[in-house]
């Protein structure tokens, strides 16, 4: 249908790319009818598989409700068919871009319940590696963001980075993207000497790759006139509605879990918290561009003083006996064999674990009946919480607007419908 | 003019082939794939987009958002029982000959959720060409499988899937 | 802060405070608590007891469990609360936490509790059409029976009833 407004329209029609557009009846302010308008699931704008349908009024957005479970995997339910150590395989699959985070908040629940502490030096790991996914998740941010304003180089700069991170998991985990690095007890591996030298270069190189990023975007007049006094949340509001992460910290508030409940050692290490009182899309880029920096800072800490010993906590019961030991020792023999036919056991509880991720809280909340399996295994994600002050921010704004305000939620489908 | 004479004029200007290889070879280098990212194997066809593995040396840099405009669909990631009448919808609005990728475990098999939410497979839905295993597999598999297609195109020639 | 006549039970599990709540006063106990600054409510979510021994008796077959936060003090405190019947009903508490409003859409979709005056108390993961709530405990994981998996036959069929 060429023109959707036009008199003599039918009552719904499809006008290309995934969006459906009905007569409500409803009176508009500017004497028109509302039109209301279903975006998605596939559309080239809404950042997977969300699905919007919005009220319109002329242009301008009245009512805005997600549809979402588009993607709603079961991963919740297949952990509870899963035994302890194998979940750690799937929560590496709902935030897909943040896969550390989601194996972190886990190991830390699980760690809660089994009452044990990780080595100085897995901590330290597992710090490298989170920063490491930070940086990565915010450039895909940064990238598809760019495109969808129209600036469509970002996606280069940004996906050239993120190539030389995700050779890094692939160097220390064997894996690209879901690397299943960290687990209850520990890491997989230790660090090896050529992933300490790719860091050492990555911490060199990406300052100047970030002020890359800025010269194309932060000063830009088109990307600016896009992003500023668009998609504003007062403070008041996102704390009301449970956002977190950049969505709570571009609206001025200095939370972050990092600092306000530390983990992993997260105390040792200098950095601030990125904040901006712009209340937009534009402040909340530029806490994430702040916090690519920061994240770099604490890289260069973590692996100035990386730690040496070992990176698994020394429980037979937990982890696996090092592959060297199978050969001389029986009951090292006995304990990979009963690991891997049985799992072990978690005592009765409950726990809930946070981690800092790039988009916000990401928790998990493990229930054990004592079996060799969870019982509930809960993922808290931010995304899902974070999708929710949407119509509050799109809310008079322009159809067109809502793809600046969508790209600025940083929602990833998969950690909303999980 | 002699016919040596004309064939010497045209030199080796003149090729002769098949209608069918023709188009086989205009098909294959052109393949356009729906731009339709579903889970984590939609960032690994991003990065098959761009600079460092650069889909555009084979002809399918033009990620298309409208199903019209595409000739190929690449399931990138799990389809969900939600998901599917959607799917099923945009492959239908494909115009003919339209091919299908299936990236990754999960919408080749349902990977490791074998699980009430998720589709065990996306060929139980549409027919797919080729299949890429890996969770999620990496940009050159995405390319090699891009190729296999290629190579079936061609193939092919004026009349796919007889 | 919650009255102590509310209070049915309290304790520390693994290093989090917890008390519990009769069902129906958690209207009241979760004010309570907003009004002493747990403004957060970090998530909620239902734990169904089915055939759990780890317990000799358990109060009711669904435990609802709200996580709620104080940001000034960074004081975290959990509230539980537990349900039994068909279907398991409860207030909704999306008035006090505006975030509660999707997390009791998740809860009902995937256990069936109903949450009374919730605004718009439907399934919001699962199809409109889905019959059951798959994260019953009486509710078969799905997917497919995989050739020579010890596990397949535990995993299509439902636990016995308690």
């Amino acid at each position: 249908m060429a023109d959707a407004t036009a008199e003599g329209m039918t009552d719904t029609g499809t006008i290309g790319q995934g969006v459906t557009v009905s007569r409500s009846g409803e009176q508009g302010a500017f004497g028109g009818e509302l039109l209301t308008i279903n975006f998605g699931p596939h559309h080239p704008s809404t950042h997977g598989v969300l699905r919007l349908i919005v009220d319109l009024d002329g242009e301008q957005v009245r009512r805005l409700k997600p549809v979402i479970g588009y993607l709603h995997t079961g991963i919740e339910k297949q952990a509870e068919a899963l035994r302890w150590q194998q979940v750690v395989v799937v929560t590496d699959r709902h935030d897909y871009l943040s896969p550390p985070f989601n194996n972190l908040s886990y190991a830390l629940a699980v760690e809660k319940l089994l009452g044990v502490d990780v080595p100085p030096r897995a901590d330290a790991l597992r710090v490298i590696m989170c920063e490491l996914t930070r940086i990565s998740s915010h450039l895909v941010w940064l990238g598809t963001s760019g495109i969808e304003l129209g600036a469509s180089t970002m996606l280069m700069y940004c996906f050239r980075e993120r190539d030389t991170i995700l050779d890094m998991n692939e160097e220390i985990s064997g894996f690209r993207m879901h690397t299943s690095f960290i687990r209850p007890g520990g890491v997989l591996a230790d660090a090896t000497p050529r992933f300490l030298d790719m860091l050492d270069r990555f911490c060199n190189a990406m300052p100047a790759n970030i002020d890359e990023y800025e010269a194309l975007l932060t000063m830009n007049p088109i990307f600016r006139s896009r992003t500023i006094g668009i998609g504003r949340l007062p403070a008041e509001d996102a704390k009301v509605l449970g956002a977190t992460g950049p969505m709570l910290r571009g609206s001025g508030v200095a939370w972050d879990l990092r600092k306000a409940m530390p983990y992993s050692g997260y105390e040792n290490y200098d950095f601030e918290i990125a904040t901006s009182d712009l209340s937009d899309c534009y402040g909340r880029y530029l806490v994430r561009i702040k916090e690519m920096r920061e994240s770099v800072k604490i890289l260069r800490q973590a692996l100035d003083r990386l730690p040496d010993g070992p990176v698994n906590i020394d429980d037979r019961k937990v982890l696996p006996p090092p592959r060297e030991e199978l050969e001389t020792s029986m009951e090292a023999v006995i304990h990979h064999f009963k690991l891997f036919t049985e799992g072990y056991t978690v005592p009765v509880g409950d726990a809930y674990a946070a981690v800092e991720s790039g988009r916000g809280e990401n928790g998990c909340y493990v229930v054990s009946d004592g079996t060799h399996k969870p019982r509930r295994v809960k993922f808290r994600s931010a995304s899902f919480v974070n999708l929710q002050p949407l119509e509050r921010m799109a809310l008079n704004h322009m159809v067109a607007d809502m793809v600046a305000i969508i790209g600025s939620a940083d929602t990833v489908l998969g950690d909303v419908d999980r | 003019m002699g016919v040596e004479a004309l064939a010497e004029s045209l030199g080796q200007n003149v090729l002769t082939t098949t209608l069918g290889k023709l188009i086989g070879w205009g098909r294959g280098n052109s393949v356009w794939p729906l731009q339709f990212g579903l889970a984590c194997c939609a960032i690994e066809m991003i990065h098959t987009a761009t600079a460092g593995v650069d889909i555009a040396r084979f002809g399918s840099e033009a990620m298309r958002a409208s199903p019209r405009q595409a000739d190929m669909m690449i399931v990138s990631g799990r389809v969900s029982q939600k998901m599917a009448p959607i799917l099923r919808t945009i492959y239908d609005q494909m115009p003919e000959p339209k091919w299908v990728i299936s990236m990754g475990a999960c919408a080749s098999t349902g990977g490791v959720f074998n699980n009430y939410a998720l589709l065990q497979g996306v060929d139980k839905i549409v027919p797919v060409d080729v299949y890429i295993p890996g969770c999620p597999p990496r940009p050159e598999d995405l390319l090699n499988a891009l190729m296999i297609l290629q190579e079936r195109i061609k193939a092919q020639g004026i009349t796919p899937r007889q | 802060m919650i009255a102590d006549s509310l209070i049915v039970e309290k304790g520390v599990s693994a290093g989090d405070a917890w008390v519990s709540v009769a069902p129906d006063s958690i209207h009241t106990a979760l004010s309570g608590l907003r009004d002493d600054g747990y403004r957060l409510l970090v998530f909620l979510t239902c734990v169904d007891h089915l055939a759990d021994s780890s317990k000799p008796t358990w109060p009711g077959r669904y435990e609802l469990v709200y996580q709620l936060r104080n940001m000034e003090t960074r004081e975290q405190i959990r509230v539980r609360t537990f349900l039994d019947g068909d279907p398991p009903r409860i207030d909704s508490v999306h008035d006090l936490f505006p975030p509660a409003n999707w997390d009791e859409r998740e809860t009902y979709d995937m256990f069936g509790v109903v949450f009374t005056n919730h605004p718009d108390l439907t399934r919001i993961l699962m199809p409109d059409d889905w019959v059951g709530h798959p994260l019953r405990r009486d509710y078969p994981v799905g997917g497919e029976v995989v050739e020579f998996s010890e596990e397949h036959e535990v995993w299509q069929t439902p636990p016995p009833r308690a």
